[in-house]
């Protein structure tokens, strides 16, 4: 058979000549055309992720506006409210003068949370604090899928506009580390329409272990604090109000706590526990221990805790869980669960070793409590 | 107002279209494969240079396999849930005669929750922990 089919291609001269033409003319096209073609294939692996993001973005959309009807209880369809609060954006302040941005910030940032708060109390007006705050922490994960959308969108139909290969490449060249991000907002997704703890809420679950069973007070706005006796000392442990989700104002509870002490034993020290990001090759769960403000966000509750404690000349002591982005706001995995335990007896340590008896610490879980009550 | 998401290529589509994918897989490699036992065959002969064209397309025809192969991977693969959706249990704790219980999370679960009453004596449960089921470590 073999020989037939090659009998059949017996003038070698033909077929040495098509593709000896075939060859050149592919050589010529990629010559001219092989920016293009790159632009094509980057343009094509934007589009299947911009599609997958589609889908993410409707889903999370879709479970918010089944949420709100099942919390607020509300014949109407919330639909029109939950598309408005997609689309909601915060104006940063101008940085030319930094000179007092914090505060700008903050005021800004405190407008935003009541604002938020308020929308998802007229969307769910039968639903408790808790559920409003889960509902807030639902809305804002939809809210973050629909701008990264938008902005993969945008630089998709800007480049195949304008079929310019740096404007494509911008979008593809970060594009895994989007994916990542997405992927995990969408699994928060879960947590906060069931109100399940997450790994950002390992510094809350850190507080509420050492917490737990002893009476608490509000202490600043969704703050609460505890005082708890420990081998001779006194640790005022402090963390967000739940179960619902809230980070609450971490700054303002230590600021209110440290200032409150006139007249009794002053703060020996403040030890802070957190989740942070791990690099690849880490373990999740691997517990590390600093020095300075463990705390993330836009940084105006870093900078208050760092004013207080320079004011009161108080050292700052860090706690770290350590955690991938795919873990922050997706239920949290058991390594972070055990982890737990570990950064307790980690704390307790650095006091015994810190401080001495009759010494009053400070003890600061950062992170959001959803799921985790004190 | 019709949303995007519901508009998506159905799942059967795609099944069809790896088996066309599979049969053009098999036409390439019958003829890669005649291909490149032709240029082995005309090396040694008269016409060298034809050798070496039928090897080239040969190793072209395997090279497309190969690229497609890894391109069609994701789709023939089954479809992941768009939303990944997790196993997470609630771990109960008796303050008076230390039983403890693992079962799945209920929504208005939260940790230190007093919850349901103890089986073995007066007590409550109480929830200590609430974290996603331990997957089985992967064997290499």
């Amino acid at each position: 058979m073999f020989l037939q089919v090659g009998q059949l291609l017996q003038n070698q001269n033909d077929l040495g000549m098509i593709l000896q033409t075939l060859f050149s003319l592919s050589f010529i096209i990629y010559l001219f055309y092989a920016q293009r073609i790159q632009a094509m294939t980057m343009l094509r692996q934007v589009e299947g992720t911009l599609r997958k993001v589609k889908e993410i973005r409707d889903e999370g959309r879709h479970i918010s506006i089944e949420t709100v009807k099942e919390f607020g209880k509300s014949e109407n369809d919330p639909s029109t409210e939950v598309d408005r609060f997609l689309e909601h954006f915060l104006i940063p302040p101008v940085s030319l003068d930094p000179a007092g941005i914090i505060g700008k910030l903050g005021q800004l940032v405190n407008v935003r949370e009541s604002t938020f708060e308020a929308e998802v109390r007229a969307m769910a007006p039968e639903a408790s604090d808790s559920e409003v705050n889960n509902l807030e922490n639902l809305l804002e994960a939809s809210l973050a899928l629909n701008v990264y959308y938008k902005v993969i969108r945008h630089f998709y139909l800007l480049g195949k506009k304008t079929m310019n290969i740096y404007i494509i490449m911008q979008i593809h060249m970060i594009l895994p580390m989007i994916v990542r991000e997405i992927e995990a907002y969408s699994s928060a997704l879960q947590a906060f329409k069931n109100g399940m703890p997450i790994g950002d809420g390992v510094g809350a679950l850190v507080a509420a272990k050492m917490m737990h069973g002893h009476e608490w007070k509000d202490v600043a706005k969704e703050m609460v604090a505890a005082e708890v006796p420990y081998n001779g000392r006194t640790l005022i442990v402090t963390k967000a109000k739940g179960p619902g989700g809230s980070v609450g104002k971490p700054g303002d509870a230590v600021e209110n706590i440290l200032n409150g002490r006139k007249g009794k034993k002053k703060v020996k020290a403040v030890i802070m526990v957190d989740a942070a990001g791990k690099l690849e090759g880490e373990p999740t769960g691997g517990v590390a221990e600093g020095i300075g403000a463990a705390i993330g966000g836009l940084g105006i509750e870093k900078y208050k805790i760092e004013e207080a404690v320079k004011a009161h000349g108080i050292p700052t002591y860090a706690v770290v869980i350590k955690q991938d982005i795919s873990h922050v706001v997706a239920p949290m995995v058991v390594e972070l669960y055990n982890a737990c335990d570990t950064a307790v007896e980690t704390i307790k340590r650095m006091i015994d070793e810190k401080t001495e008896e009759g010494d009053t610490v400070l003890v600061a879980g950062i992170g959001n409590t959803v799921g985790v009550a004190q | 107002m019709k949303r995007m998401a519901e508009t998506g290529a159905p799942q059967t589509p795609m099944m069809s279209q790896s088996w066309v994918t599979l049969v053009v897989v098999v036409v390439i490699g019958v003829f890669s494969l005649v291909s490149l036992w032709m240029g082995f065959q005309s090396y040694g002969g008269e016409h060298p240079e034809q050798a070496t064209y039928y090897i080239i397309i040969g190793t072209a025809g395997f090279a497309a396999i190969g690229y497609m192969f890894f391109r069609t991977k994701t789709i023939t693969t089954k479809k992941k849930p768009k939303v990944p959706k997790v196993d997470v249990v609630t771990i109960l704790e008796c303050q008076s005669c230390d039983l403890k219980r693992v079962r799945d999370f209920q929504r208005g679960d939260y940790v230190y929750k007093d919850d349901e009453p103890c089986t073995r004596c007066e007590g409550t449960m109480l929830i200590t922990g609430i974290h996603r089921r331990a997957e089985e470590k992967k064997k290499r």
